[in-house]
């Protein structure tokens, strides 16, 4: 398939002897994303935001409400900017690139990139910002993008970080060195800090000739499945095209898949509500020791890049605003214009989301877990047999499978997971069950979630594990799931269905993010798929849909999205027992507990399944959502009656044994033996 | 005079309002007044938006005079043979001004030891006739105030009728409400429940028009709401490398207006909001709509924003003074320094009258003052041979750098010597420009004993200037014998030079004696005036307006084509006739007209 071809791994040359040095010490002239007249240093850039006409007035009009002296303000702003910052030291970066490559080959990592779509971007650079959206499932995301560039020349990415990386020790400021700006995660409190920030964003988009990168989800999927978007960077970054100081501005989404996420295990407490630990210098360097281990392949897949001006060329009005009458620098994002960005962020993770790399990882998982949900382990040659389904069910589900060794790749890929998987004796592949431990009375007080059983933890975090590795292609095994769970409760007509269907995907809209606009082409091909592949039958005289006859696919639709519906009717049970208002923090507790005694399918313990199904529930009206000092819910029962009985008519109930299953390596039961 | 403006130092909104408040008529009192304002924080930190500190309270009358003009503190007061201007505002304030009296008496008769007529604080007002479910729903969108006082003062302008009506507490109409809106939303949200309820908005700024234009139309018939503009006076963002600002329309200050050009803005109409898309210096796009808007008197919208440019204060300011043997020697000059194109920030020609009136209002001075002044008249009058009864001043504000102004003094001095003038120091081009401010408190005082009087203006081609002078004061003369009128003054000083034409200002006051009615009478020998100016080449005003005082005069100006351009301009933005001022072609509303309109759609 084309979409195979021309993925390299731009590491493979360094792997020579003297390959690392001579590669960090060549001659660097970067290839810039657009060509000023003027070439603006870090410094320049703080400069020009503190001097700005925008900040000017905002201090006199903060000076003319509060009579603070102008000098104060200035010398606030002067700390912010200190502190956001991004700084440009060659030197660091490939004093840091050298770290970089000597890391990878301790993980023994490929990084594999579609070169020919680098090309084809660098041919269009140069003529206006361009903005790298990449997803974000690990830390690691912060280097690749970086190290991407300085493989193909070109400049490095002004990246933006979250705090939590500022207040590292070294890390921090190297970071910095290498492009990094800083910003804070809630920006609430400080208004001063907002406009800071805003004027900041918007002048390096227009001023800085290199690429800006942050990431849309604002924060790493702990799920490593898309998340819904947040607006606020995107915002600031378009003010340049809105005011038309920049032509146009490139997008470039970006998908970044793993083998094997460093984080696995961390996600998978942090599901739980385990908190996730503090970023310090003496965490990366314990982790450092961790990363001496196998982590397989990853996959930087760099979309095709999308202009901003073609994205509205339908919306003229948006670049016609009245603000163009105020002065250029005052001119902000009107709410049509946040309407705007809304819908691009949100096309944006769709992209991000078809650019989806399934990776053997992927694969294995899936058939791994399948064999957990019948309870039958499968041999080695089985395992091979299965993974080409899966590859052939995905391919006709729309998705990119990279595979063309599924032997090899699987033999590898055991090799990677080899902590979370192994043969048993007699050649079956075993899920590996971690050792139940008790939790500290300090993480206890911590907990965000319900105290679980230590058992209960321990089953839950294996499974949750290999979850995080099916998580990732859900997204095209989730509309057919919902049509074939809706059609096997009773025959359906499609126009009964469809109303069904975009309801239940609106409930679990914050597990599988999608947009409106492309609904009703995925409704159809998730019916054509059911259709098609014997999953369903359809008359058309009638236009009635009834269950088909390939009870294989069938089940794997049933088991994949079993978990999800699982927490969603657990919320609605939960929500149907209070009286009033319930705060989300406790409301997800009693949904995890809920689960726990019924003994389903561990993913369904995970908060952030639950904060999701409540935010869907909220959506869909069946709950009132309160933004007080804490996120609340209210229930509203006549609501929360009929989506009862909906969730109840189509969740799965399959009756699997995770503690004695035949299909997990369980090394207390050994340890007891 | 000094423009309000972006030095690019430090805090300028301050030197804005410092700036007015040290000199300053009542349009455009810059005084700090702690009253009101804030009461809803709307201004998050990330917003530009300067809220200027009210300038006139929301309670005029708890600053300014509510039956005559300005503060309330300042006033001309004559006891007997002495005269004082209280208060401390102006440099004469707190002064006594011996010769002020004596002049008062040879000119007009007045009895200087009788009691000023000062009227009674009026307790009963016409009931509001604004329905309670209205004002309920107007108190949603900003504040209402439906109290007698507030409405009686937002009645009218500053024209002697409106002046004679006031303290006797006797408008026909006064308005039923008054509301404060601080945004421009708030005004589209007003003027949408107009609309929706059928009532009139009458915008209302500073209060000092002059033409009867914000005066209640006596047969309006629905509520009048006047929708007072002290409010909107933020300045939204001030753009110091452009020169430009945006300020809300409120925003007062006769420096403000006159040195900040406005170079654009948005009008809330009935049918919705006029604006242009861009912020440019020029630009050709058909008719500039915006004309049609500005000079409207009130008729089609609320203006809510300008952009205005702005210019950064100038380091010197140097006032001068000039004097000629007569009005046209100072007439010949003043055409010659439009003619070269060296006007400076102002310059300015009184006549004889205003010369020896300026004179009556010295105030007491000390020994060496009353011997310069002396030394001085010495020198004028004896050996340079002027007439003190014919001789004209002069006077001038310059501003610029320290070179500019010593250039343009010395061009100034060498064409005065061409037409017989002579230099005559600052301190004498400084107290014109005082006399100017407190002018206009000497309305009040002459009414309180007896003398009616009014200022009118008009423009006129540089040819016709002399002739229309002449001729207007002969006829006002003429009107004044008519009637059997012997004390009177009229004066005129010549304010604005252009390339091809000048601004007039007359003066004209006289004692009541007998006249059974002096307002009418007054205001007769006015539009006599008025028709010898237009006969004689002038203007029907240079920028006081049309109102409801010279609607006369309106059609024949503009023409039949113009006036019909107005009356569709007035279908097109407001044909329910929200904005009901009845002020220049427009009939003053009645209720049938409405519905003969309404018919007509």
């Amino acid at each position: 398939m084309s979409e195979q071809v021309g993925f390299v791994d731009i590491l493979e040359p360094r792997r020579k002897p003297g390959g690392i040095v001579g590669f960090m010490t060549r001659n660097w002239y970067p290839q810039g994303t657009m060509t000023l007249d003027k070439k603006y240093s870090p410094q320049d850039l703080k400069d020009l935001v503190a001097n700005s006409m925008y900040m000017n007035s905002i201090f006199e009009s903060i000076c003319s409400r509060t009579g603070a002296p102008k000098e104060q303000l200035q010398k606030l702003v002067n700390k912010f900017l200190e502190e956001m910052g991004l700084d440009k030291k060659v030197h660091v970066i490939r004093w840091m690139g050298v770290l970089f490559l000597k890391i990878c080959f301790m993980m023994k990592i490929k990084m594999f990139v579609n070169e020919a779509a680098v090309f084809d971007l660098k041919s269009i650079m140069g003529k206006n910002p361009v903005l790298f959206l990449p997803t974000h499932r690990s830390y690691a995301d912060f280097c690749l993008m970086t190290y991407l560039c300085y493989h193909f020349n070109i400049d490095f990415p002004a990246v933006a970080a979250g705090m939590d990386f500022y207040s590292m020790a070294v890390i921090g400021r190297r970071m910095r060195e290498t492009g990094a700006f800083y910003i804070r995660r809630t920006l609430g409190g400080d208004a001063l800090y907002a406009v800071t920030l805003k004027q900041y964003v918007k002048t390096v988009v227009a001023k800085h000739a290199a690429p800006i990168e942050f990431f849309l989800e604002g924060t790493r999927s702990r799920s490593n499945k898309s998340m819904p978007p947040k607006y606020g960077m995107l915002s600031m970054a378009m003010v340049p095209f809105f005011s038309h100081e920049v032509s146009d501005i490139t997008i470039v989404p970006v998908n970044i898949s793993y083998d094997r996420l460093m984080e696995t295990s961390l996600f998978a407490y942090e599901h739980l509500g385990v908190p996730k630990p503090k970023e310090s210098t003496g965490g990366f360097l314990k982790a450092l020791h961790n990363l001496n281990d196998h982590f397989g392949n990853m996959y930087l897949n760099v979309g095709e890049p999308l202009s901003a001006r073609e994205f509205y060329k339908q919306n003229s009005n948006v670049l016609n605003s009245s603000e163009t009458s105020k002065p250029m620098d005052l001119q902000a994002v009107t709410p049509e214009q946040f309407k705007q960005v809304q819908s691009l962020a949100d096309y944006v993770i769709t992209l991000q989301q078809k650019n989806t790399v399934a990776t053997i990882s992927n694969l294995v998982a899936l058939v791994l877990m399948q064999s957990l949900m019948k309870n039958e382990p499968l041999k080695l040659d089985e395992v091979y047999t299965e993974v080409e389904w899966m590859i052939q069910e995905l391919r006709i589900l729309g998705a990119k499978v990279f595979e063309n060794d599924v032997k090899g790749s699987v033999d590898r890929i055991l090799v990677v997971h080899q902590k979370m998987m192994k043969l048993d004796h007699e050649g079956r592949l075993k899920l590996i069950y971690a050792n139940p431990t008790e939790l500290s009375d300090e993480v206890k007080k911590k907990m965000k979630g319900h105290i679980l059983h230590p058992e209960t933890m321990a089953t839950a975090v294996s499974v949750i594990q290999l979850q995080l590795y099916v998580n990732p292609v859900l997204h095209y095994l989730v509309p057919p799931a919902l049509v074939y769970l809706t059609v096997q409760r009773d025959p359906i007509t499609t126009i009964g269905l469809k109303e069904q269907f975009r309801h239940l995907r609106k409930m679990l809209s914050h597990e599988f993010f999608y947009i409106e606009a492309e609904e009703p082409q995925i409704f159809k091909a998730a019916i054509d798929y059911c259709v098609y592949n014997g999953v369903c039958e359809y008359d058309s005289e009638t236009d009635v849909l009834s269950l088909g006859k390939n009870s294989k696919r069938q089940f794997l639709l049933t088991w994949t999205i079993w978990p999800f519906l699982a927490t969603l009717y657990a919320a609605i049970e939960i929500m149907r027992q209070q009286r009033g208002p319930i705060l989300q923090a406790d409301a997800v507790k009693l949904i995890q507990c809920k689960v726990e005694d019924w003994q389903g399918h561990p993913y369904s313990l995970s908060l952030e399944a639950a904060r999701g199904c409540l935010r869907g529930l909220a959506d869909t009206e069946i709950l009132i959502k309160h933004r007080w000092d804490e996120l609340a819910y209210e229930p509203v029962p006549k609501n929360l009656l009929l989506s009862k009985i909906l969730i109840s008519s189509i969740t799965p109930w399959l009756d699997v044994d995770f503690d004695n299953n035949n299909v997990v390596f369980n090394q207390r039961l050994q340890a007891r033996l | 005079m000094s423009a309000a403006s972006a030095s690019s130092s430090g805090s300028k909104m301050k030197n804005v309002e410092n700036d007015n408040s040290s000199k300053t008529t009542v349009g455009s009192v810059k005084k700090k007044s702690s009253s009101d304002k804030n009461k809803k924080s709307e201004s998050n930190t990330n917003s530009t938006i300067i809220k200027v500190k009210s300038v006139i309270p929301k309670r005029r009358q708890d600053l300014l005079k509510w039956y005559g003009w300005g503060y309330k503190d300042s006033m001309f007061k004559l006891d007997g043979n002495t005269a004082t201007f209280t208060g401390n505002r102006y440099s004469i304030g707190g002064h006594t001004l011996p010769y002020l009296a004596q002049w008062a008496i040879e000119k007009f008769g007045i009895d200087p030891s009788r009691e000023p007529k000062i009227p009674e604080l009026p307790t009963k007002f016409a009931e509001s006739r604004l329905p309670e479910s209205i004002r309920v729903e107007l108190e949603e969108i900003a504040e209402v105030s439906v109290d007698g006082m507030d409405r009686l003062i937002r009645a009218h302008g500053q024209t002697l009728k409106d002046m004679a009506q006031l303290r006797t507490n006797s408008f026909p109409r006064i308005p039923d409400a008054v509301i404060w809106p601080d945004s421009h939303e708030q005004v589209e949200q007003i003027v949408s429940c107009a609309s929706r309820h059928n009532f009139v908005i009458i915008p209302f700024g500073g209060g000092t028009s002059v033409s009867g234009a914000v005066t209640c139309p006596a047969k309006e018939t629905r509520p009048i709401v006047v929708l007072d503009t002290s409010d909107l006076n933020s300045i939204l963002w001030l753009d110091k490398e452009q020169l430009l600002a945006r300020v809300q329309a409120g925003i007062v200050g006769q420096d403000l207006e006159r040195e900040m050009r406005a170079r654009g803005f948005t009008v809330v109409t009935a049918r919705g909001v006029f604006e242009k898309n861009c912020r440019v210096p020029r630009m050709s796009c058909g008719p500039e709509w915006e004309h049609v808007i500005m000079g409207s008197e009130g008729c089609f919208g609320v203006v809510t924003e300008v952009t205005i440019k702005i210019r950064p204060l100038p380091p010197v300011v140097r006032y001068g003074s000039l004097v000629f043997p007569d009005w046209e020697s100072g007439f010949h000059f003043e055409r010659e320094v439009a003619r070269q194109r060296l006007q400076p920030s102002s310059i300015r020609l009184m006549d004889n009258e205003q010369f020896r009136f300026g004179q009556a209002l010295k105030t007491e001075n000390t020994w060496g003052g009353v011997l310069l002044d002396g030394l001085k008249r010495l020198y004028i009058t004896k050996i340079k041979g002027f007439n003190p009864a014919k001789l004209c001043v002069v006077t001038l504000l310059m501003e610029g750098s320290a070179e500019e102004v010593s250039e343009r003094e010395s061009k100034l001095n060498s064409i005065a010597a061409q037409f017989g003038g002579i230099p005559a120091g600052a301190t004498n081009g400084e107290n014109g420009y005082t006399l100017t401010f407190v002018i206009a408190y000497l309305r009040d005082v002459a009414i309180e004993y007896d003398v009616v009087s009014e200022s009118f203006e008009t423009s006129v081609p540089w040819d016709r200037t002399l002739a229309l002078c002449a001729n207007v004061k002969q006829r006002i003369r003429n009107e004044c014998a008519k009637r059997g009128i012997d004390k009177y003054l009229i004066s005129h000083r010549l304010t604005q030079t252009y390339d091809a034409g000048c601004c007039i200002y007359f003066y004209f006051g006289h004692y009541i004696g007998n006249c059974a009615d002096p307002v009418s009478t007054y205001e007769e020998i006015e539009e006599a005036a008025r028709d010898e100016i237009i006969a004689c080449g002038g203007s029907i005003s240079h920028h006081h307006g049309v109102g409801k005082l010279r609607k006369k005069w309106y059609a024949d100006t503009v023409s039949e084509p113009g006036r019909q351009l107005l009356l569709a301009a007035k279908k097109a933005l407001d044909p329910d006739n929200i904005f009901a001022l009845g002020n220049m072609a427009f009939e003053e509303h009645s209720n049938n007209s409405d519905v003969s309109v309404k018919s007509k759609l």
